[in-house]
């Protein structure tokens, strides 16, 4: 419906700059209810900079991703935002597959310090297994179901590789570390395990141009739980971590992640099975 | 000037040969690429996109050799791709992965990569749906969230593999209008099974069967070539290659014609089953990889 008389051009300029008194600009807002041609022309007054800068902001606050748990973890832990959204596509990352890490590290080493040499054993098998599992789960067929579409961008496929590993690591590498310390037994058996995982991952990675990551990975599992088994029945199970296995298990690290190196030009193309 | 030159390129899985040593050149604009399933085009995409390396022959895209690792870098940082098919990382929102591309993108700056992410979303018809996980959108949906990350920083080189499967037709007149003034500039390579996207868009038509070109000019010229040969009748006649009834009742005969046939003007699907089919292989049977 329109009015008979409408508000004069120069008071509706004076309220669009937001000039108006209290009770005048009561009276416009008033009139405008009522007035479209008067409402009309306020639209073509009123400035549109802070509407516009208003509207960014709300469009902002809702598209923008908040971060998640993990990624404000990783952030606080003094990894810069991007990088922590690149980890936070991995499946390592998810709550499900953090909460399984945690449960079981947690029963592994209660079952150590409550059942001796049974449970060391057990702690021995799991530990090293975890970060192996987290890298097969994050570098296999379908870990990225975006791989291809990550393979044509300029980010580097080696940082992207390292970080991600290290991602997963960091995962699981600081509780472990903290339980082993509440083990029987010597203290260093809390880092012992270390280097059985770097063999596994770097041999996962080495082989995953060829062999599905998590192939390789639960071969892995099958020789390392077979070692640390028979050292169990051998008489100790810490033998298996003792200073000669340590060197052997540094160099399969070592003559692994030459291999990675090696073939880090051709690491961002798609394999041949794709 | 050429931006992407392929010279004899090969690509073998196998003992199969995906591409039988195909060159080919292409200039800013957009150039369709037809052909059956198993021709070829999605190896030949993926070379162009850096995706894979040829096998034989030498590939040059935007001055940049791709053999060598900072040659593919140098693409990636002008080249929008869309795959066939891809999937999401879980838990992402259509903004969340547009920017996680982007971040892959080098778009460091979280304020100017959040402003080309809005720009890229809006741009797709995506505004709506921005904050919402991925695995609620529909097929539509997914497929304009992967179009939008290939937008990203007005790429000079777009690569696009079926980019209109599963858009509905108005969306697909969407995303021609927006493919229409990239290829302005940027050189557009757009591979599809529908014809008319390619009627409608491209100047340029190149046809892929075998791993070899069968053709590869205007659309108007491969259109000519289908001239005379395309008939109505009331039945199926036995020298039409293809025939199909027709929404009228009369069935449209492709192939070569008999004497007083009622010859209708070709369209560019005509005179593309005409091309294939001469060429010796049978579209449903080529069904490949």
């Amino acid at each position: 419906m329109s009015a008979t008389w409408h508000v004069d051009a120069s008071v509706l300029e004076s309220y669009a700059a937001g000039r108006s008194t209290q009770v005048g600009g009561a009276s416009v807002e008033a009139h405008l209810m009522e007035c479209r041609e008067c409402s009309s022309v306020l639209r073509e007054l009123m400035p549109t900079e802070p509407l516009d800068r208003a509207w960014r902001a709300i469009r902002a606050h809702v598209e923008e991703p908040r971060a998640g748990v993990v990624e404000r973890l990783l952030a606080a832990l003094g990894l810069s935002s991007d990088s922590a959204r690149l980890l936070a596509a991995v499946p390592a990352f998810r709550g499900a597959w953090l909460l399984g890490v945690f449960t079981v590290l947690v029963f592994a080493s209660a079952a150590a310090v409550f059942a001796d040499d049974t449970g060391l054993t057990l702690f021995l098998v799991i530990a090293p297994l975890i970060p192996v599992a987290g890298v097969a789960a994050s570098f296999g067929g379908d870990a990225d179901p975006a791989h291809e579409l990550v393979t044509v961008t300029p980010y580097s496929s080696v940082r992207l590789l390292l970080l991600r590993t290290a991602g997963v690591l960091m995962t699981s590498a600081p509780i472990t570390m903290l339980l082993g310390l509440a083990l029987p037994g010597p203290a260093w058996l809390a880092v012992a395990w270390l280097t059985p995982a770097a063999a596994g991952i770097a041999l996962t990675l080495a082989v995953s141009p060829h062999v599905d990551t998590t192939a390789t990975a639960a071969v892995f599992g099958v020789v390392w739980s077979c070692a640390v088994l028979s050292a169990y029945h051998l008489g100790d199970p810490v033998e298996v971590v003792e200073p000669l296995m340590q060197l052997v298990l540094a160099a399969v690290a070592l003559a692994a992640l030459a291999v990675v190196v090696l073939r880090s030009p051709s690491l961002d193309l798609l394999g041949r099975n794709q | 000037m050429n931006t992407v030159t392929l010279t004899e390129v090969g690509k073998s899985f196998g003992r199969t040969d995906a591409l039988a040593d195909v060159s080919l050149a292409l200039a800013p604009g957009i150039t369709g690429l037809l052909g059956p399933n198993g021709a070829g085009k999605t190896t030949m995409l993926r070379i162009m996109a850096t995706a894979l390396a040829a096998d034989r022959g030498t590939v040059r895209v935007l001055g940049a050799d791709p053999a060598t690792p900072s040659g593919r870098t140098e693409v990636r940082r002008h080249l929008g791709y869309v795959p066939q098919e891809t999937g999401f990382p879980r838990g992402f929102t259509a903004f969340s992965f547009i920017d996680y591309m982007a971040i892959l993108k080098e778009w460091s700056d979280p304020t100017r990569r959040h402003a080309e992410v809005r720009r890229v979303v809006d741009l797709v018809g995506l505004t709506d749906v921005a904050p919402k996980r991925i695995a609620a959108l529909s097929g539509g949906q997914r497929r304009r969230v992967v179009l939008a990350q290939a937008l990203l920083g007005e790429p000079d080189l777009l690569v696009l593999d079926e980019p209109t499967t599963g858009l509905d037709p108005a969306q697909r007149g969407r995303l021609r209008d927006v493919l229409g003034r990239a290829g302005e500039s940027a050189t557009v390579l757009i591979s599809t099974h529908q014809t008319a996207d390619v009627a409608a868009l491209c100047e340029r038509v190149v046809v892929l069967d075998g791993g070899r070109i069968l053709f590869d000019g205007t659309v108007v010229d491969l259109v000519r070539q289908a001239d005379g040969r395309v008939w109505l009748a009331q039945e199926r006649h036995p020298a039409a290659r293809h025939a199909w009834r027709t929404g009228t009742g009369r069935v449209r005969n492709v192939g070569d014609p008999p004497a007083d046939v009622d010859l209708i003007e070709p369209d560019l699907e005509d005179a593309y089953l005409l091309l294939v089919g001469e060429a010796g292989s049978d579209p449903e049977l080529e069904a490949v990889s």
